[in-house]
C-alpha cells in the first residue's frame, strides 16, 4: 500500500520505508546534503539536509535523508526557518572545512558568506566534516579499517586505535567519497601510502604501470570478486594485447 | 586509416572543466611499419564491447554500472560509485579506466544513443547499428 504525503503542497505517493529525501528527490525537488550517498547506509551526521515535517499536530525541524516517510505527513524543504538551520549548519562545518570546495560552494549557495567559528585546534585531519562517509564506504566493502573515535570536540576519524589496521587494504575508496578530499594519498611508481600505511603496488607485467595495491588484489581474490589468475596488466596493456588477439583472428 | 579522429571526438565530449577527457575508443596500429618506402600498417578500432554478462558490472559493489534500457550500454550511475577501482582491474579487455584524479572510472556509454566517434569518422568506417 502506498503512503500519500505532501511535499512543499505537492501530493506525492511513496512506498513504506522510503525516507523523505529519496522521494523528494524523484519528484524533482532537491535538498542540499553533504553526507548523503545512494549506495550506503544513511546517518544524518551533516545536518544539511533539514526539512520541517508536520505530522498531526507535531511539527518539528528534522533531516530529510533518514526520517521515514508516513501517511498524511506534510513536508515544507524551504522555510525561512529550515534555510535558517541549513545556514548555521553549514556555518559550523564551514570553519571545520575551510578549504574543502564542496563545502565552500553549498555555504555561498546557502548565503554562508564567512564563519564566525574557528576550525578545531590540532586537528589531525584538517578540513573532515565528520560525514563518515569514508567509514561507511570502507564498512561497505568489508574492510572495516576506519571509525569515528572520541567524543564531542575530540572526535575525528581515522584506524581504530590509531594504530596500523590490517583490515585496511589501501583501496583510496574512503579518498573517492570524501566530500572535502581530506583523506591524504601519495603514490609513488612502487608503493601507495595511505592513512599512514604504505602498500606495495601491482605493477602491470608488459609496462610496469601501477594497477592496484598488492593487498586489494588478494581481498579481492579471496571474496571471489576478481578470478584466482587474475591478469596483471595496466588496462592499456589489456587493449593491445586484445588489438593482437583480433588482428590475428581478422587478417 | 589510423587518422584518430574518432579518438579526438570522444575526448572533447567527455570533457571535463574544458579540458579533453581521455578516449574511451582508441586506434590500434597493427602492421609492418615501412615496407619499400610504403606504410603497411593495418588499424584496430578498439572501444567497449557493452559485454551481456559485463566483469565491470558483476564486480562493482554498489551496483553503479548498469545497463540503459534503450541504447543497450553499461553505464555509469556516478552518484553510486564509491570509487573502489574494481571495475578497471575486471575488464578483461582494458576498456575500463579509473581516472585517479576524478576518483571515477572513465567508461563509454555510447554517448546516449548517438555516439561522436561514429559522427566524426570521415571516413564512415564507424556505424551505430541497432
Ligand atoms: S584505503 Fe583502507 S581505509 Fe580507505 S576504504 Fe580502502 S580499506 Fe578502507
Ligand atoms: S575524512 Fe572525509 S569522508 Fe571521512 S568523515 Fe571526514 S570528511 Fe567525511
Amino acid at each position: 500500500m502506498s503512503i500519500r504525503l505532501w511535499i512543499d503542497d505537492r501530493e506525492v505517493l511513496a512506498e513504506p520505508g522510503e525516507r523523505i529525501l529519496e522521494v523528494a528527490q524523484r519528484q524533482g525537488i532537491s535538498i542540499p546534503t553533504l553526507c548523503h550517498h545512494p549506495a550506503l547506509p544513511v546517518l544524518g551526521a551533516c545536518r544539511v539536509c533539514l526539512v520541517e515535517v508536520q505530522q498531526g499536530k507535531r511539527r518539528e525541524i528534522t533531516t530529510a535523508c533518514n526520517t521515514l516517510v508516513q501517511e498524511g505527513m506534510r513536508v515544507a524543504t524551504d522555510t525561512a526557518e529550515v534555510r535558517g538551520h541549513r545556514a548555521m549548519n553549514l556555518e559550523l562545518l564551514r570553519a571545520r572545512a575551510p578549504e574543502a570546495p564542496a563545502v565552500r560552494e553549498l555555504a555561498t549557495q546557502l548565503g554562508v558568506a564567512r564563519s564566525r567559528f574557528r576550525p578545531p585546534a590540532q586537528n589531525p585531519l584538517p578540513n573532515c566534516i565528520l560525514c563518515e562517509l569514508c567509514v561507511r564506504a570502507c564498512a561497505h566493502l568489508g574492510h572495516h579499517a576506519l571509525a569515528a573515535v572520541g567524543r564531542g570536540d575530540k572526535k575525528r576519524i581515522g584506524l581504530p586505535h590509531n594504530r596500523p589496521a590490517e583490515a585496511c587494504v589501501g583501496c583510496g575508496s574512503c579518498l573517492s567519497v570524501c566530500p572535502t578530499r581530506c583523506i591524504l594519498l601519495k603514490e609513488t611508481a612502487t608503493t601507495r601510502t595511505i592513512w599512514g600505511q604504505t602498500f606495495e603496488l601491482v605493477r602491470c607485467k608488459s609496462c610496469g604501470a601501477p594497477v592496484m595495491t598488492e593487498a586489494q588484489r588478494a581481498h579481492a581474490i579471496r571474496t571471489k570478486q576478481l578470478p584466482e589468475d587474475h591478469d596483471d596488466t595496466c588496462e592499456l596493456c589489456k587493449q593491445s594485447a586484445a588489438s593482437q588477439r583480433l588482428a590475428s583472428v581478422v587478417w | 586509416m589510423g587518422c584518430r579522429t574518432c579518438e579526438l571526438a570522444c575526448s572533447f565530449v567527455h570533457s571535463r572543466a574544458g579540458a579533453l577527457g581521455r578516449p574511451r575508443i582508441r586506434i590500434h596500429a597493427q602492421g609492418r611499419g615501412l615496407e619499400a618506402g610504403v606504410i603497411k600498417d593495418r588499424y584496430l578500432q578498439l572501444t567497449c564491447l557493452q559485454c551481456a554478462e559485463a566483469a565491470c558490472a558483476k564486480v562493482c559493489p554498489t551496483q553503479a554500472l548498469v545497463r540503459d534500457e534503450t541504447t543497450r550500454a553499461i553505464v555509469l550511475v556516478a552518484e553510486r560509485c564509491i570509487g573502489c577501482g574494481l571495475c578497471e582491474a575486471a575488464c578483461p579487455f582494458g576498456h575500463m579506466h579509473f581516472d585517479r584524479q576524478i576518483r571515477l572510472p572513465l567508461k563509454c556509454d555510447l554517448c546516449g544513443g548517438s555516439p561522436a566517434c561514429a559522427r566524426f569518422c570521415p571516413h564512415h568506417a564507424l556505424e551505430i547499428r541497432p
